[in-house]
Protein backbone atom coordinates (compact mmCIF):
# COMPACT_ATOMS: atom_id res chain seq x y z
CA UNK A 1 0.00 0.00 0.00
CA UNK A 2 1.14 2.95 -0.81
CA UNK A 3 2.24 5.66 2.45
CA UNK A 4 0.07 8.36 1.66
CA UNK A 5 -2.64 5.84 1.58
CA UNK A 6 -1.72 4.75 4.59
CA UNK A 7 -1.76 8.05 6.04
CA UNK A 8 -4.57 9.73 4.60
CA UNK A 9 -7.35 8.99 7.29
CA UNK A 10 -4.64 8.29 9.83
CA UNK A 11 -6.29 9.43 13.42
CA UNK A 12 -5.11 13.07 14.11
CA UNK A 13 -3.66 13.75 17.54
CA UNK A 14 -3.24 17.45 19.24
CA UNK A 15 0.78 18.60 19.10
CA UNK A 16 2.08 21.32 20.94
CA UNK A 17 2.60 23.40 18.22
CA UNK A 18 2.05 26.99 17.84
CA UNK A 19 -0.01 28.77 15.01
CA UNK A 20 2.75 30.40 13.69
CA UNK A 21 4.88 27.31 12.86
CA UNK A 22 2.16 25.35 11.31
CA UNK A 23 0.59 28.05 9.45
CA UNK A 24 4.90 28.68 8.27
CA UNK A 25 5.01 25.28 7.19
CA UNK A 26 1.65 24.91 5.19
CA UNK A 27 2.69 28.15 3.47
CA UNK A 28 6.26 26.61 2.31
CA UNK A 29 4.40 23.22 1.42
CA UNK A 30 2.10 24.88 -0.69
CA UNK A 31 4.80 26.70 -2.77
CA UNK A 32 7.07 23.22 -2.64
CA UNK A 33 4.26 20.80 -3.92
CA UNK A 34 2.93 22.96 -6.81
CA UNK A 35 6.51 23.07 -8.04
CA UNK A 36 6.94 19.44 -7.40
CA UNK A 37 3.44 18.73 -9.16
CA UNK A 38 4.99 20.45 -12.67
CA UNK A 39 8.18 18.21 -11.96
CA UNK A 40 6.25 15.23 -11.98
CA UNK A 41 4.48 16.26 -15.04
CA UNK A 42 7.39 17.25 -17.07
CA UNK A 43 9.58 14.12 -15.74
CA UNK A 44 6.64 11.73 -15.94
CA UNK A 45 7.78 10.86 -12.73
CA UNK A 46 5.37 8.29 -10.85
CA UNK A 47 8.13 8.90 -8.00
CA UNK A 48 7.66 12.38 -7.62
CA UNK A 49 3.77 12.47 -7.52
CA UNK A 50 3.78 10.29 -4.71
CA UNK A 51 5.29 13.00 -2.68
CA UNK A 52 2.82 15.55 -3.99
CA UNK A 53 0.12 13.35 -2.81
CA UNK A 54 1.95 12.43 0.67
CA UNK A 55 2.31 16.64 0.96
CA UNK A 56 -1.30 16.49 -0.28
CA UNK A 57 -2.13 14.08 2.93
CA UNK A 58 0.34 16.09 5.35
CA UNK A 59 -1.37 19.44 4.56
CA UNK A 60 -4.78 18.02 5.49
CA UNK A 61 -3.35 16.70 8.91
CA UNK A 62 -1.69 20.31 9.21
CA UNK A 63 -5.06 22.08 9.07
CA UNK A 64 -6.41 19.80 11.60
CA UNK A 65 -3.84 20.72 13.82
CA UNK A 66 -3.80 24.42 13.03
CA UNK A 67 -7.84 24.17 13.79
CA UNK A 68 -6.99 22.75 17.10
CA UNK A 69 -4.38 25.00 18.07
CA UNK A 70 -6.44 27.78 17.29
CA UNK A 71 -9.52 26.80 19.15
CA UNK A 72 -6.76 26.58 22.65
CA UNK A 73 -5.78 30.11 21.33
CA UNK A 74 -8.76 32.21 21.48
CA UNK A 75 -10.04 33.91 24.95
CA UNK A 76 -12.42 35.91 23.52
CA UNK A 77 -14.43 37.02 20.61
CA UNK A 78 -11.42 39.81 19.56
CA UNK A 79 -9.20 36.93 19.54
CA UNK A 80 -11.29 34.75 17.53
CA UNK A 81 -11.94 37.53 14.86
CA UNK A 82 -7.88 37.60 14.56
CA UNK A 83 -7.70 33.56 14.41
CA UNK A 84 -10.44 33.24 11.90
CA UNK A 85 -8.38 35.27 9.23
CA UNK A 86 -5.48 32.55 10.03
CA UNK A 87 -7.95 29.94 9.28
CA UNK A 88 -8.96 31.09 6.29
CA UNK A 89 -5.24 32.13 4.69
CA UNK A 90 -4.44 28.41 6.08
CA UNK A 91 -7.31 26.63 4.19
CA UNK A 92 -6.26 28.78 1.09
CA UNK A 93 -2.78 26.75 1.42
CA UNK A 94 -4.37 23.78 1.49
CA UNK A 95 -6.39 24.72 -1.27
CA UNK A 96 -3.52 25.33 -3.53
CA UNK A 97 -1.88 21.60 -2.60
CA UNK A 98 -4.96 20.33 -3.68
CA UNK A 99 -4.44 21.92 -7.01
CA UNK A 100 -1.05 20.52 -6.76
CA UNK A 101 -2.83 16.85 -6.37
CA UNK A 102 -4.79 17.84 -9.66
CA UNK A 103 -1.54 18.70 -11.65
CA UNK A 104 -0.54 15.04 -10.69
CA UNK A 105 -3.59 12.85 -11.83
CA UNK A 106 -2.66 14.57 -15.38
CA UNK A 107 0.11 11.20 -14.98
CA UNK A 108 -2.94 8.92 -15.84
CA UNK A 109 -3.16 10.70 -19.32
CA UNK A 110 -0.27 8.47 -22.28
CA UNK A 111 2.87 10.17 -21.94
CA UNK A 112 2.85 9.93 -25.75
CA UNK A 113 0.04 12.81 -25.15
CA UNK A 114 1.44 15.05 -23.68
CA UNK A 115 5.22 15.92 -25.08
CA UNK A 116 3.96 19.74 -25.71
CA UNK A 117 3.98 19.95 -22.23
CA UNK A 118 7.96 20.28 -21.65
CA UNK A 119 8.07 22.61 -24.36
CA UNK A 120 5.44 24.92 -23.16
CA UNK A 121 6.68 24.83 -19.42
CA UNK A 122 9.77 25.60 -20.93
CA UNK A 123 8.42 29.15 -21.76
CA UNK A 124 7.70 29.87 -18.13
CA UNK A 125 9.73 32.51 -16.13
CA UNK A 126 10.81 29.89 -13.57
CA UNK A 127 11.95 27.02 -15.19
CA UNK A 128 12.57 22.96 -13.61
CA UNK A 129 15.26 21.04 -14.82
CA UNK A 130 16.98 17.38 -14.00
CA UNK A 131 20.51 17.70 -13.93
CA UNK A 132 22.61 15.38 -13.31
CA UNK A 133 25.14 15.88 -10.62
CA UNK A 134 29.57 14.64 -12.09
CA UNK A 135 31.67 13.34 -9.35
CA UNK A 136 34.08 16.67 -9.45
CA UNK A 137 30.56 18.71 -8.09
CA UNK A 138 29.63 16.60 -5.08
CA UNK A 139 29.46 18.83 -2.53
CA UNK A 140 26.81 20.81 -0.16
CA UNK A 141 23.61 22.18 -1.79
CA UNK A 142 24.61 25.52 -0.38
CA UNK A 143 27.52 25.73 -2.71
CA UNK A 144 25.45 25.61 -5.47
CA UNK A 145 23.70 28.48 -4.59
CA UNK A 146 27.06 30.47 -3.81
CA UNK A 147 29.22 29.04 -6.53
CA UNK A 148 26.39 29.30 -9.45
CA UNK A 149 22.85 31.17 -8.32
CA UNK A 150 21.39 31.83 -4.94
CA UNK A 151 18.14 31.98 -7.56
CA UNK A 152 18.19 28.04 -7.83
CA UNK A 153 15.90 25.80 -5.40
CA UNK A 154 17.00 22.05 -4.87
CA UNK A 155 13.29 20.36 -4.98
CA UNK A 156 14.43 17.04 -4.91
CA UNK A 157 16.90 14.59 -5.07
CA UNK A 158 17.15 11.24 -6.64
CA UNK A 159 19.90 8.73 -5.20
CA UNK A 160 19.89 5.68 -7.25
CA UNK A 161 16.63 4.40 -6.82
CA UNK A 162 15.90 6.37 -3.87
CA UNK A 163 14.20 9.76 -3.78
CA UNK A 164 14.79 12.82 -1.25
CA UNK A 165 12.53 15.81 -1.26
CA UNK A 166 13.15 19.24 0.20
CA UNK A 167 16.62 18.81 1.17
CA UNK A 168 18.44 20.99 3.45
CA UNK A 169 21.05 23.59 2.47
CA UNK A 170 23.86 21.17 4.01
CA UNK A 171 23.06 17.98 2.59
CA UNK A 172 25.59 16.49 0.86
CA UNK A 173 24.98 15.43 -3.30
CA UNK A 174 27.24 13.46 -4.56
CA UNK A 175 28.29 12.18 -8.00
CA UNK A 176 25.13 10.34 -10.06
CA UNK A 177 22.44 11.89 -8.45
CA UNK A 178 20.20 13.69 -10.12
CA UNK A 179 18.94 17.09 -8.68
CA UNK A 180 15.18 18.47 -9.28
CA UNK A 181 16.01 22.23 -9.28
CA UNK A 182 13.73 25.32 -9.88
CA UNK A 183 15.16 28.98 -10.81
CA UNK A 184 15.33 31.58 -13.49
CA UNK A 185 16.68 30.61 -17.16
CA UNK A 186 19.93 32.46 -16.37
CA UNK A 187 20.50 30.53 -13.28
CA UNK A 188 19.63 27.02 -14.61
CA UNK A 189 21.81 27.67 -17.44
CA UNK A 190 24.57 28.54 -15.40
CA UNK A 191 24.16 25.41 -13.08
CA UNK A 192 24.06 23.21 -16.35
CA UNK A 193 27.16 24.59 -17.54
CA UNK A 194 28.49 24.42 -13.69
CA UNK A 195 27.97 20.30 -13.72
CA UNK A 196 29.04 20.14 -17.14
CA UNK A 197 25.74 19.40 -19.20
CA UNK A 198 25.61 20.04 -22.90
CA UNK A 199 22.83 21.86 -23.88
CA UNK B 1 3.62 30.04 -30.43
CA UNK B 2 0.11 28.89 -30.37
CA UNK B 3 -2.77 30.70 -29.10
CA UNK B 4 -3.98 28.19 -26.33
CA UNK B 5 0.20 28.26 -25.34
CA UNK B 6 0.38 31.95 -25.13
CA UNK B 7 -3.40 31.56 -23.04
CA UNK B 8 -2.13 29.31 -20.71
CA UNK B 9 1.05 31.08 -19.53
CA UNK B 10 -0.56 34.09 -19.49
CA UNK B 11 -2.98 32.08 -17.02
CA UNK B 12 0.10 30.48 -15.24
CA UNK B 13 1.97 33.51 -14.34
CA UNK B 14 -1.03 35.32 -13.59
CA UNK B 15 -2.01 32.73 -10.94
CA UNK B 16 1.34 33.01 -9.37
CA UNK B 17 1.33 36.97 -9.19
CA UNK B 18 -1.93 36.94 -7.87
CA UNK B 19 -0.31 34.98 -4.89
CA UNK B 20 3.02 36.87 -4.03
CA UNK B 21 0.34 40.23 -4.53
CA UNK B 22 -1.99 38.43 -2.07
CA UNK B 23 1.15 37.76 0.40
CA UNK B 24 2.26 41.20 -0.16
CA UNK B 25 -1.21 42.98 0.89
CA UNK B 26 -1.12 40.66 4.18
CA UNK B 27 2.15 41.51 5.30
CA UNK B 28 1.71 44.73 4.82
CA UNK B 29 -1.94 45.07 5.54
CA UNK B 30 -2.54 46.78 2.12
CA UNK B 31 -5.90 47.17 0.54
CA UNK B 32 -4.93 48.74 -2.86
CA UNK B 33 -2.73 45.49 -3.36
CA UNK B 34 -5.31 42.92 -2.19
CA UNK B 35 -7.99 45.09 -4.68
CA UNK B 36 -5.75 44.60 -7.35
CA UNK B 37 -5.81 40.36 -6.78
CA UNK B 38 -9.43 40.62 -7.16
CA UNK B 39 -9.52 42.26 -10.25
CA UNK B 40 -6.65 39.77 -11.43
CA UNK B 41 -8.94 37.08 -10.41
CA UNK B 42 -11.71 38.09 -12.54
CA UNK B 43 -9.66 38.48 -15.82
CA UNK B 44 -8.59 34.92 -14.30
CA UNK B 45 -11.86 33.67 -14.73
CA UNK B 46 -12.19 35.37 -18.37
CA UNK B 47 -9.25 33.70 -19.32
CA UNK B 48 -9.73 30.21 -17.71
CA UNK B 49 -12.96 30.64 -20.32
CA UNK B 50 -11.02 31.67 -23.31
CA UNK B 51 -8.86 28.57 -22.69
CA UNK B 52 -11.34 26.02 -22.43
CA UNK B 53 -12.88 27.41 -25.65
CA UNK B 54 -9.59 27.34 -27.83
CA UNK B 55 -9.52 23.96 -26.50
CA UNK B 56 -12.72 22.72 -27.43
CA UNK B 57 -11.95 24.62 -30.86
CA UNK B 58 -8.36 22.55 -31.05
CA UNK B 59 -10.25 19.06 -31.02
CA UNK B 60 -12.65 19.95 -33.99
CA UNK B 61 -9.25 20.40 -35.71
CA UNK B 62 -6.74 17.77 -34.66
CA UNK B 63 -8.97 15.65 -33.04
CA UNK B 64 -6.24 15.15 -30.11
CA UNK B 65 -8.73 14.79 -27.14
CA UNK B 66 -6.03 13.68 -24.16
CA UNK B 67 -3.98 17.18 -25.27
CA UNK B 68 -7.31 19.65 -24.82
CA UNK B 69 -7.80 17.52 -21.48
CA UNK B 70 -4.31 18.61 -20.97
CA UNK B 71 -4.97 22.26 -21.26
CA UNK B 72 -8.67 21.98 -19.84
CA UNK B 73 -7.47 19.91 -16.48
CA UNK B 74 -3.91 22.52 -15.77
CA UNK B 75 -6.31 25.78 -16.42
CA UNK B 76 -8.65 24.32 -13.53
CA UNK B 77 -5.77 23.61 -11.58
CA UNK B 78 -4.36 26.90 -11.95
CA UNK B 79 -7.94 28.50 -11.28
CA UNK B 80 -7.89 26.88 -7.98
CA UNK B 81 -4.59 28.95 -7.10
CA UNK B 82 -5.97 32.14 -8.46
CA UNK B 83 -9.04 31.69 -6.01
CA UNK B 84 -6.47 30.72 -3.23
CA UNK B 85 -5.01 34.17 -3.72
CA UNK B 86 -8.59 35.93 -3.25
CA UNK B 87 -9.22 34.42 -0.37
CA UNK B 88 -5.89 35.69 0.99
CA UNK B 89 -6.76 39.01 -0.11
CA UNK B 90 -10.05 38.79 1.35
CA UNK B 91 -8.78 38.69 4.94
CA UNK B 92 -6.61 42.26 3.83
CA UNK B 93 -9.95 43.80 2.49
CA UNK B 94 -12.11 42.85 5.71
CA UNK B 95 -10.61 45.29 7.48
CA UNK B 96 -9.99 42.67 10.60
CA UNK B 97 -7.38 43.36 13.15
CA UNK B 98 -4.64 41.88 12.00
CA UNK B 99 -3.02 38.46 13.49
CA UNK B 100 0.86 39.44 14.31
CA UNK B 101 1.09 35.84 13.16
CA UNK B 102 0.83 36.73 9.91
CA UNK B 103 4.23 38.98 9.88
CA UNK B 104 6.05 36.66 11.61
CA UNK B 105 5.00 33.70 9.82
CA UNK B 106 5.92 35.33 6.61
CA UNK B 107 9.25 35.97 8.05
CA UNK B 108 9.64 32.49 8.75
CA UNK B 109 9.37 31.12 5.19
CA UNK B 110 11.54 30.26 2.79
CA UNK B 111 11.07 32.77 0.61
CA UNK B 112 10.11 36.01 2.13
CA UNK B 113 8.58 39.44 0.86
CA UNK B 114 10.48 42.78 1.09
CA UNK B 115 10.01 45.59 0.15
CA UNK B 116 12.69 48.92 -0.66
CA UNK B 117 12.33 52.40 -2.19
CA UNK B 118 15.72 52.45 -4.56
CA UNK B 119 17.82 54.93 -4.41
CA UNK B 120 19.27 57.75 -6.38
CA UNK B 121 22.91 55.98 -7.01
CA UNK B 122 21.66 52.61 -7.20
CA UNK B 123 23.07 50.92 -9.39
CA UNK B 124 20.37 49.60 -11.06
CA UNK B 125 18.57 52.59 -11.72
CA UNK B 126 17.80 53.32 -15.46
CA UNK B 127 18.45 49.77 -16.08
CA UNK B 128 15.83 47.30 -17.51
CA UNK B 129 14.89 44.31 -15.43
CA UNK B 130 15.89 41.93 -18.19
CA UNK B 131 19.18 43.98 -18.15
CA UNK B 132 19.97 43.29 -14.11
CA UNK B 133 18.54 39.68 -14.23
CA UNK B 134 17.46 39.40 -10.06
CA UNK B 135 15.86 36.45 -10.68
CA UNK B 136 18.97 34.72 -12.06
CA UNK B 137 21.50 37.26 -9.28
CA UNK B 138 19.19 36.95 -6.28
CA UNK B 139 16.66 34.52 -6.86
CA UNK B 140 14.36 37.58 -6.56
CA UNK B 141 11.19 38.48 -8.53
CA UNK B 142 10.13 41.52 -9.09
CA UNK B 143 6.13 41.55 -7.80
CA UNK B 144 5.55 44.97 -8.09
CA UNK B 145 6.15 48.72 -8.38
CA UNK B 146 5.10 52.02 -7.58
CA UNK B 147 5.91 54.86 -9.26
CA UNK B 148 4.74 58.40 -8.59
CA UNK B 149 1.54 57.10 -6.66
CA UNK B 150 0.70 54.65 -9.52
CA UNK B 151 1.47 50.74 -8.97
CA UNK B 152 2.86 48.25 -11.79
CA UNK B 153 2.07 45.08 -10.52
CA UNK B 154 3.86 42.11 -12.45
CA UNK B 155 6.53 44.12 -14.28
CA UNK B 156 7.93 42.47 -17.27
CA UNK B 157 11.95 42.71 -18.55
CA UNK B 158 11.25 45.71 -20.43
CA UNK B 159 10.42 47.91 -17.29
CA UNK B 160 12.62 49.90 -16.04
CA UNK B 161 14.25 50.76 -12.63
CA UNK B 162 14.42 54.15 -11.47
CA UNK B 163 14.69 56.30 -8.63
CA UNK B 164 12.76 56.30 -5.63
CA UNK B 165 10.36 53.88 -6.80
CA UNK B 166 8.87 51.96 -4.28
CA UNK B 167 9.72 47.97 -5.13
CA UNK B 168 7.73 44.67 -3.18
CA UNK B 169 9.76 41.55 -4.24
CA UNK B 170 9.64 37.87 -3.95
CA UNK B 171 13.49 36.33 -2.51
CA UNK B 172 14.88 33.69 -0.43
CA UNK B 173 15.68 34.63 3.19
CA UNK B 174 19.89 34.27 2.22
CA UNK B 175 19.51 36.96 -0.48
CA UNK B 176 17.39 39.85 0.92
CA UNK B 177 19.72 41.97 2.68
CA UNK B 178 22.15 42.18 -0.25
CA UNK B 179 19.18 42.99 -2.72
CA UNK B 180 18.01 45.38 -0.78
CA UNK B 181 21.13 47.00 -0.28
CA UNK B 182 21.61 46.95 -4.27
CA UNK B 183 18.36 48.61 -4.17
CA UNK B 184 18.07 51.39 -1.87
CA UNK B 185 16.77 50.94 1.74
CA UNK B 186 14.05 48.87 3.05
CA UNK B 187 10.31 50.53 3.55
CA UNK B 188 9.08 50.80 7.13
CA UNK B 189 5.79 50.09 6.44
CA UNK B 190 4.67 51.27 10.12
CA UNK B 191 5.69 55.01 9.37
CA UNK B 192 4.79 54.85 5.44
CA UNK B 193 1.36 56.51 3.90
CA UNK B 194 -0.78 55.18 1.30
Amino acid sequence: MKLWKKKEFEEVEYEPKTVREILTEMKDTSELIVDLAYAALLFNSREIAEEVRLLEVQMDELKYQLQMTVMLAARGPEDAEKLAAVLQVANATEHISNAAGDIVALLKIPVKKRPFLSSLLRESDELISFIKVPEERAGKIEELYEKVSPGLRVLAVKRKKRWIYDPEDDFRIRGGDALVVSGAESAIQELKEYMGVKN
Amino acid sequence: MKEIEEKFLELKEKAELMLDLAYSSLLYDNRVIAREVYKLEDDVDREHEELQRLAIENVIDDRDVEKALLYVRLGAALEIIADSAREIADVTLRDMDMHPVFQKSLRDSDTVITSAIVRPDSPYVGKKLREIDLPGEFGAWIIAIKRNGVWKYGPDGDDKIESGDFIIARCPKETEDKLIEMLGKKIDWETYEE
